[in-house]
This record gives C-alpha cells, sequence and structure tokens, in this order.
C-alpha cells in the first residue's frame, strides 16, 4: 500500500495504522482548532485518532481499515503535510487558550477576517472524488436474541443463548471479535480466536466489522440499524443484551494529546494482538483503580525486551517531544521515553443502551456512565439486559462469567 | 449565584480573549427567582431572549427571563442557523430584510461570534408547479429590494458544481440569504441582557400564573414567585400550555423536525441548497459540517423528540440524489426540534384578548430563529412605550376567532 | 505545545475551558456540550464524555450521580449516507413515482 505518496510493505488483514505504527509513520492528522497533531489513541476504532483519507474517501479509520494492496492513504487537515505543520502555530498563539465564541469581534472590519479565516480552517478532510458504488439491499435478522459487542461478555452470552436453541445475532465493530482479551496479556488473541469460533460453532450469526448505529423505537415498532462496510442491517429481537465494554480514555495531565501517549490498551492491543512492540522505553501513566492491569502488561512488554517504568497519575507535570513524545515530566524529574501508556478505567460504552431507555448512573469507579441492572443482569427497560465492563469495569474473565451467567437468565426469561 | 472565586478566574481570562468583563449570564442553580419584575419572559429561547436584550438596550432592566431547561434546549438550540430574505408575503419579506442587517452586525453589536456567513440560498424546482411558485415570489422580493433571481439549471452548477441535474427545471438564487451558528445567539443576547442587569433562570419551570388583582400576574416556579407588571408568553411549541395556565387558547401545535450533521469536512458547498419538492435542505456549517434536513409528511401533532431511521433514511436517499458525490460523506448525528405551527402559517403577537398584561410571541412555525433579530427590537419599542409595528396590528391572537384572519395573507414559504 | 490539558481530543476542549463555561453559568452538560464543543466531534463523546462528566462534578462540587449523561443521538458511529440511502423506510415523494424512475 501507499502511505503519503511512500511505498509500506504490510500483511493483507493487518490494521493500516498497525502497519504504518510498525513502519514508524506516524502523524496522520491535524486537530480542528489548534491544529496539535493527531495520530492512533485507542486502536479500537473509537477516538477518531487516525482519520485518514483512503482510496479517495475521507475520514476513515486507519485502525479499523484493513491494508488492502495499493491502497492510497493519505494523511489530512494540514499545510503542508501531518507531520510539519505550519498552522500549528495557531497552538503557540493562543496558548493559554482562546474563547473562539469571542474571538476577534471588536471591530466589523477585523470579524469579517475572522470568519474568512476560520471558514477556510475549518473541517477536516476534502469531499470525496467520486460518487458512491451502489450497494445491496438492507439485510434483515427476526431473532430472539440480539447481543451487542463481541468481547468476552458478548460471546459469552451469545453462545449460551444460542447453545439453548434461541436464534441469537451478533454484532461486533472491531476487525476481528474477542474485544478486551485480544489487548489482555492474561488471556490473549488464542483464546479470543478460541472462543470466537466457539461462538460461531453454537450456531450464532457473527456480524463482524458492523456497527450498531442507533435503536429507533418509532421505525416499525423498534429496529435496531446495524452498519457493515458496505451494507445496512435492519435487526428485530425479543431480547436484546448490551456488552459493549467500555471506551479506553485519557488521563487528565498538561499536554495529554501528544502523539505516542497511547491508552495502555492499544499498547496491550499491538503486543498481544498484532506482535508488535509500540516502544523501547514505555512509560505507564497509572490509576490505583488499575494496578493489576498494569502489572499485567508492564510484565509483558518487559518480556518483550521494553524498558518499563510506571508513573502514578498525579506525579504527572507534563509531556516533551516535537511530533514524537521523547519523555514525560514528573514530581520527580524527567523520564525520557519513547511511548506512554495511558491506564485508566474504560468508560462504560452506554449511548446504545440509552435509546433503548436504560438508566445509566455515573460512577467513578465504574469508569463513566454504566447501565444499572438487577442481580440478574436485567436493565431498567423490559427485555433489555446488560452484561460486562458496560456495568462497570471487570476485566475479561470476570466479564466472561458475567455473559454466560446473563445469558443463562435471558434463556430462563422465555 | 457565582461565588467570588469563579468570578475572579472568569475576570483573569479577560486579557487573553480580549473579553469585556461581565458577571456571569445565567443564575446558578439555587437560590429564589426576585419578588417582582416589571416584566417576567417565561421561555429562554432565542425570542425571549432577543426581547431581554432589547428591552434592557432601551433601559427596561427590571426583567427576569424563566426557561425550563437549559439555554438552547428548545427549538432554538436545535435548528439549521437559516436566514433568508425569499417569501412569499411583503411583511416577511420586509422583516427578514431588517433581521439580515441585524445578523450582520451581531458579532461586533453583542460581542459574540455567530459565523454569519451570506452564501445565498439557492431553491431548486422540479416542475413548472414549483417554479410558478418561484417566480411569483421572485417578483414581489424584487419589488421589495431583495436581489433574487431565476436562474437555468446550468447557471445553478456554477454556484453547486456537485449537483445532479437530473429532473431539476428550474432554480432561485440570492446571494445574500445566509446561514449562521445558533447556540451563540443566545449566549450573546442572554450574555448581554445580563450585563444590563436581565437576570435568567434556568431549570426554572413556570407552573401556575396568578392573576393580581392591580394587574399582571404572581409567577409561580419551584424556585419561589415572582409578581410581574407583565408577562411574556415566549415558550414556542409550548405556548399553548403557558396561555391555558390562565385559559386562553393559542391555537398552535408541535410539529417535530429532523434534522442532522455530517463529519465536518474542508469548505465546498457555498449556499444553502433546498428542493421544493421534498423539503430537502442543506448548507455547510462554520464547522465545515452538512447540516440538513427532509420533510417528513404524517407525523402529526406530538411533543416527542426523538429521531427515526425514517428521516435517515428518506435525507440519505434524496441528498444522494441530488449530490451523487456526498454518497460516501459520513453522518455524525442526528437530532430533532418542535415548529410551533400556527394556523395561517404566521405568528401570534400582542396581548391575548381580555388579557392585556399577558403578551404572546409565537407560532413561528419554525422560523422565529431568524426572525428573532427584529421582532425583538420592535416589540421591546412597543412594549416601552413606541408604536406598534405594522406586524404588531396583523397578528393578532385574535384574528383565529373573530375571522378578520382572512385578511392576513397565507404565508406558504415556511421550508427550509 | 503549551501544557493545555485536553479533555476531548476531536474539538481540542481543554480543562480550562471547561471553568470557564462553568464560571459563565454554563454548567448544565448539555450547555457544557454546546458552550465548548465537546462531545461534538467525529467521535461523538466515546473518548471525552465520561471524562468531562467527572470534571464538571469535581468542579461544581456536585456528586457524580447528579450529572446525566448528554442525550444520546443516532448514529452511533459516523455512517455513510449511501448505506442509509438504502433502508426501505425512506419516504418516496410524489417526484420520484412521476419519474418512473427506481
Ligand atoms: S480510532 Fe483509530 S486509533 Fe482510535
Ligand atoms: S474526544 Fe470529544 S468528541 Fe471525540
Amino acid at each position: 500500500m501507499r502511505l503519503s505518496g511512500s511505498s509500506v510493505r504490510a500483511y493483507a488483514d493487518e490494521s493500516i495504522a498497525a502497519a504504518s505504527i510498525a513502519c514508524g509513520s506516524r502523524v496522520l492528522s491535524r486537530s480542528l482548532k489548534y491544529h496539535r497533531p493527531r495520530t492512533f489513541f485507542c486502536f479500537e476504532g473509537h477516538c477518531s485518532g487516525c482519520l485518514v483519507r483512503l482510496g479517495g474517501v475521507p475520514n476513515l479509520r486507519a485502525c479499523q481499515s484493513p491494508c488492502t494492496p495499493g491502497a492510497e492513504v493519505e494523511g489530512q487537515n494540514a499545510f503542508p503535510s501531518a507531520e510539519i505543520d505550519l498552522l500549528g502555530a495557531v497552538d503557540f498563539l493562543f496558548s493559554r487558550g482562546m474563547d473562539h465564541h469571542t474571538l476577534m469581534t471588536g471591530s466589523s472590519v477585523l470579524n469579517k477576517l475572522a470568519n474568512k479565516v476560520v471558514r477556510q480552517l475549518s473541517g477536516l478532510g476534502k469531499l470525496p472524488t467520486h460518487a458512491a458504488a451502489e450497494l445491496p439491499e438492507v439485510g434483515r435478522f427476526d431473532v430472539d436474541v440480539c447481543v451487542i459487542g463481541g468481547g468476552p461478555a458478548g460471546l459469552a452470552a451469545a453462545s449460551t443463548t444460542a447453545r439453548a436453541g434461541r436464534r441469537t445475532v451478533l454484532v461486533d465493530d472491531q476487525l476481528r471479535p474477542g474485544g478486551s482479551m485480544r489487548t489482555d496479556p492474561r488471556v490473549g488473541r488464542a483464546l479470543a480466536e478460541h472462543y470466537g469460533a466457539e461462538t460461531v460453532r453454537t450456531g450464532v450469526a457473527v456480524l463482524a466489522r458492523s456497527t450498531a448505529i442507533g435503536f429507533f423505537p418509532e421505525d416499525d415498532g423498534g429496529v435496531l440499524a446495524v452498519s457493515a462496510p458496505d451494507r445496512l442491517y435492519r435487526i428485530y429481537a425479543r431480547h436484546w443484551i448490551w456488552a459493549t465494554g467500555g471506551y479506553v480514555v485519557n488521563l487528565p495531565f498538561p499536554d495529554n494529546d501528544r502523539p505516542g501517549v497511547l491508552a495502555a490498551r492499544a499498547v496491550g492491543r499491538l503486543l498481544v494482538d498484532h506482535g508488535i512492540l509500540a516502544g523501547e522505553r514505555v512509560c505507564i501513566v497509572e490509576t490505583p483503580a488499575m494496578e493489576q492491569d498494569v502489572t499485567a502488561l508492564a510484565q509483558a512488554l518487559t518480556g518483550a525486551g521494553a524498558d518499563v517504568t510506571r508513573v502514578p497519575l498525579a506525579d504527572v507535570v507534563g509531556t516533551r517531544g516535537r511530533g514524537w513524545i521523547t519523555a514525560i515530566d514528573t514530581k520527580r524529574g524527567k523520564l525520557d521515553c519513547d511511548l506512554v501508556a495511558v491506564a485508566a478505567t474504560p468508560a462504560p460504552a452506554s449511548e446504545g443502551a440509552r435509546q433503548q431507555g436504560c438508566s445509566v448512573v455515573l460512577d467513578e469507579h465504574a469508569g463513566g456512565f454504566k447501565i444499572v441492572t438487577d442481580d440478574a443482569g436485567r436493565t431498567s427497560t423490559a427485555n433489555v439486559w446488560a452484561c460486562g465492563d458496560v456495568t462497570g469495569y471487570q476485566g475479561p474473565a470476570a466479564a466472561a462469567a458475567d455473559g454466560a451467567r446473563v445469558g443463562a437468565n435471558v434463556v430462563e426469561a422465555g | 449565584m457565582q461565588g467570588a472565586n469563579e468570578d475572579e478566574e472568569d475576570e483573569s481570562r479577560a486579557d487573553v480573549s480580549g473579553e469585556i468583563r461581565l458577571p456571569a449570564t445565567l443564575e446558578g442553580r439555587t437560590g429564589n427567582v426576585p419578588e417582582k419584575a416589571e416584566i417576567a419572559i417565561v421561555g429562554g429561547g432565542v425570542i425571549g431572549l432577543s426581547i431581554a436584550y432589547h428591552l434592557a438596550r432601551r433601559g427596561l432592566t427590571d426583567v427576569v427571563v424563566l426557561e425550563r431547561g437549559y439555554l438552547a434546549e428548545g427549538a432554538s438550540g436545535r435548528n439549521g442557523g437559516g436566514v433568508r430574505q425569499q417569501w412569499s408575503t411583503e411583511i416577511n419579506i420586509r422583516l427578514m430584510q431588517e433581521s439580515v442587517e441585524l445578523c450582520r452586525r451581531f458579532a461586533v453589536d453583542l460581542g459574540v461570534n455567530v459565523w454569519f456567513r451570506q452564501g445565498g440560498y439557492l431553491f431548486l424546482a422540479r416542475n413548472a408547479k414549483e417554479t410558478a411558485r418561484l417566480e411569483k415570489n421572485i417578483a414581489l422580493q424584487n419589488r421589495c429590494g431583495v436581489h433574487t433571481r431565476m436562474l437555468e439549471p446550468k447557471a445553478a452548477l456554477d454556484i453547486v458544481p456537485e449537483l445532479d441535474l437530473t429532473g431539476i427545471v428550474a432554480a432561485s438564487y440570492n446571494p445574500s440569504d445566509g446561514i449562521l451558528f445558533p447556540w451563540p445567539f443566545l449566549w450573546g443576547y442572554a450574555r448581554q441582557a445580563a450585563a444590563h442587569g436581565v437576570r435568567i433562570f434556568t431549570q426554572t419551570p413556570v407552573g401556575g400564573l396568578e392573576p393580581q388583582a392591580s394587574g399582571g400576574y404572581l409567577v409561580h416556579t419551584p424556585r419561589g414567585a415572582v409578581r410581574a407588571r407583565r408577562v411574556i408568553n415566549a415558550c414556542g411549541a409550548w405556548s399553548p400550555r403557558l396561555a391555558e395556565l390562565i385559559g386562553v387558547q393559542v391555537p398552535t401545535w408541535p410539529i417535530r423536525h429532523e434534522i442532522c450533521s455530517s463529519e465536518p469536512l474542508k469548505p465546498f458547498l457555498r449556499p444553502m441548497v433546498s428542493e421544493l419538492s421534498s423539503g430537502l435542505y442543506c448548507s455547510q456549517s462554520m464547522r465545515g459540517e452538512i447540516v440538513g434536513g427532509v420533510s417528513l409528511p404524517g407525523h402529526g401533532s406530538t411533543y416527542r423528540m426523538g429521531s427515526t431511521l425514517e428521516f435517515l433514511a428518506t435525507y440519505a436517499r434524496r441528498l444522494v440524489r441530488l449530490m451523487p458525490v456526498l454518497g460516501d460523506i459520513k453522518i455524525l448525528r442526528q437530532w430533532a426540534g418542535p415548529y410551533d405551527q400556527s394556523p395561517d402559517g404566521n405568528p401570534i403577537l400582542g396581548a391575548a384578548p381580555g388579557h392585556p398584561d399577558f403578551f404572546l410571541a409565537c407560532g413561528f412555525v419554525g422560523h422565529g430563529f431568524m426572525m428573532a433579530p427584529i421582532i425583538g427590537k420592535l416589540y421591546a419599542e412597543w412594549l416601552t412605550g413606541g408604536t406598534p409595528h405594522e406586524i404588531f396590528v396583523r397578528s393578532p391572537l385574535a384574528r383565529f376567532a373573530d375571522g378578520s384572519g382572512a385578511h392576513h395573507e397565507k404565508e406558504d414559504f415556511n421550508i427550509g | 505545545m503549551a501544557g493545555k490539558i485536553v479533555l476531548c481530543r476531536c474539538e481540542d476542549v481543554t480543562l480550562s475551558d471547561l471553568e470557564h463555561s462553568v464560571s459563565r453559568g454554563y454548567r448544565d452538560i448539555e450547555e457544557v456540550k454546546r458552550y465548548t464543543g465537546f462531545g461534538t466531534g467525529p467521535c461523538q463523546g466515546k473518548e471525552c464524555l465520561a471524562v468531562v462528566a467527572l470534571q464538571l462534578a469535581r468542579i461544581t462540587q456536585q456528586h457524580p450521580s447528579a450529572i446525566p449523561p448528554f442525550t444520546s443521538r443516532p448514529p452511533l458511529a459516523p455512517t455513510p449516507l449511501k448505506l442509509l440511502a438504502k433502508d426501505p423506510g425512506a419516504h418516496r415523494f410524489a417526484d420520484e413515482t412521476d419519474e418512473g424512475e427506481d
């Protein structure tokens, strides 16, 4: 494939993001307001740090796009290129922040200028070069159980209901199902693949690379719309199980958005799922709640040959580096590194369930807005269930057990 | 109320952004409403805030604004930001000419950027009937000094090269119509009104209106009651509910209008584009997003503001048909807002019959936003002793009951 | 770079932007979303909603459970128009049948 004009060798099936990390090409675009450099953070299709132009279509996620021979990948929103961007001066000029609501409202001449300039700087990515290809008709599933999320909880729940004879469909938005199992060195890729295959064997219809884009209560008596890469699906189900897990989030410290600051789970994913060691000197910035997860990751990284330092969030005072990170500043001094892994409690991915009316509550220990459930896994909405990290962070092993348990309860409920 | 620390924090930012030092715009979450006020405006949408701002500028600052939700919760925070002069009645054309002028000056007058951009409005017709409608309106608009012109379909391509002209028979274009970003409009009015002493309470629903022997009302809220000499009903789609509290029937009804926004793209689309046959409209915001909607018939009167797949599908289908190159563009979010639909498509203004202290400012049929700058100004002039503008004479609630509505022209260009 | 603590990376919203919004009186999560722009970028708040909500609870000294999330709006992920245009639920207008297309 071609990345910003130069040829890159990559394995088919690997994501464009993993391939470009492996070959050292890393800054992909610039942010909208301050033109700060932007690149991968989550490696799971949720942060939008990795938007690129691919085959003439803007704003596609490099981490969720498989490499294809001859693919043309281009960076976006920078002049002259994403790695060296002259507009980055905006960040420097407004180093104390700017309130764009009141910027240059002092006179009409200045204001006209502000309007012109802001419009030219706005937006991310240019119009596609051609009309889209014609697509197949919308697919339809009428099932007993629809499981959203193909991580440890979702796979376990779906195979439980399918084994009991319930027609089950599972929707997963990643390149391959497995969720957090593919990121956690205590579980690993082989097990993720095993559970994935097992789920298919039990008769579950698995829609991979497919995202539940919304539940629409007023259309057709309630329908879940799902987008696959080239097709839309409508799903109708008697029971719904949300097993969407959590999103990796960043932690608040100065210059926490510098390229090279990655989610710890992304660093884990690169190692566990892709066999890529993303840095040689890795600093892990962590909160007390993630202690055990970080210990496992640190061991695995050390085992793979990295030099690992763990830093509590409270000690971090800044980061350094032009382009990619070169050091972090802590209360105890400067630490050189070529990668920072941020370990924060993942934020429950509860927004789909919220569209079904499920109650959520903001809970720091859960990582964000967790779905409220009873002991059986029922949410506040009839026939809607939830299990795994979306009900509060548990980690892969506990999430799998939770999924199996809630799956069994759904079977029992009819 | 704001604590002292927060105010200091605010001022420390003043030199950075070049802001004038002002108190916090909104009242805090605790604390009662004042015991009395000259005017209570119910509804903190753009109409209510515009009236409040203009009253304050004319020296009438003893005003409270009572908003039941958060600022911009209603239609004012949910519209597409279109501002046009292409209307079908003379009075609307003339009012909107003045509104456009006020929008041009808004950022400088009020100190908040609304990113008003005059990229024009392009209407597209697909048959002779639609063409005739455009031609009739243009004749009137030109008489009023609005330079709208008919275009051959090919000329529309010069303005929007991405159009697929199949089936398009004519277009009308006025280069001085425009779009703006709705939310800062509210912040601007709210902030300047507050700076003049108007007090704005959010999360403060009105539960009762008690007429007082001496005139005016005791306005009940969960944060105490305020005795107001005059009350203005600026509740948008919820206006009938407030009026009901004193037994006044307002014949408007809520219609859900859905809208959506795409991923941000580099600027390419100059005007607002609107297709008459489907009510499809779209424009590119200052942030680069394509914002637009389409008319869905048959959803009736409803306060439900949920989103439908039907809308997304219809909008997508019509937009890709009109601009095929947008097929790969992604929708980021959809939402809905209520139109306050009036029987003749025109607003309802002035005191309610038999209730000289209860004023109406509703029935704007989805165009309250673009009308607000001028309506607020005229309303404030009138309430502070000026002679009422013609629009108040023509828009009384009584027109529906006594049949005098017959001489009120019906506005039939309530799209986009 | 300049020591910014970024809470929302899609829209470059910093901790001090959040504090500024609260000091203006815009402290409801929906008002903060509109005033700062957080949660309106390509990820639609997946990365920042929980982070901002927890910071908001801290700044306004509320218990986190008192802070609701902002309204969840479809689509939950960016969805191409070409996909949506295929949905059979789309309304057909008179001009589509007249032309006899489809
Ligand atoms: S979306 Fe690709 S790295 Fe986050
Ligand atoms: S990080 Fe805030 S919208 Fe994406």
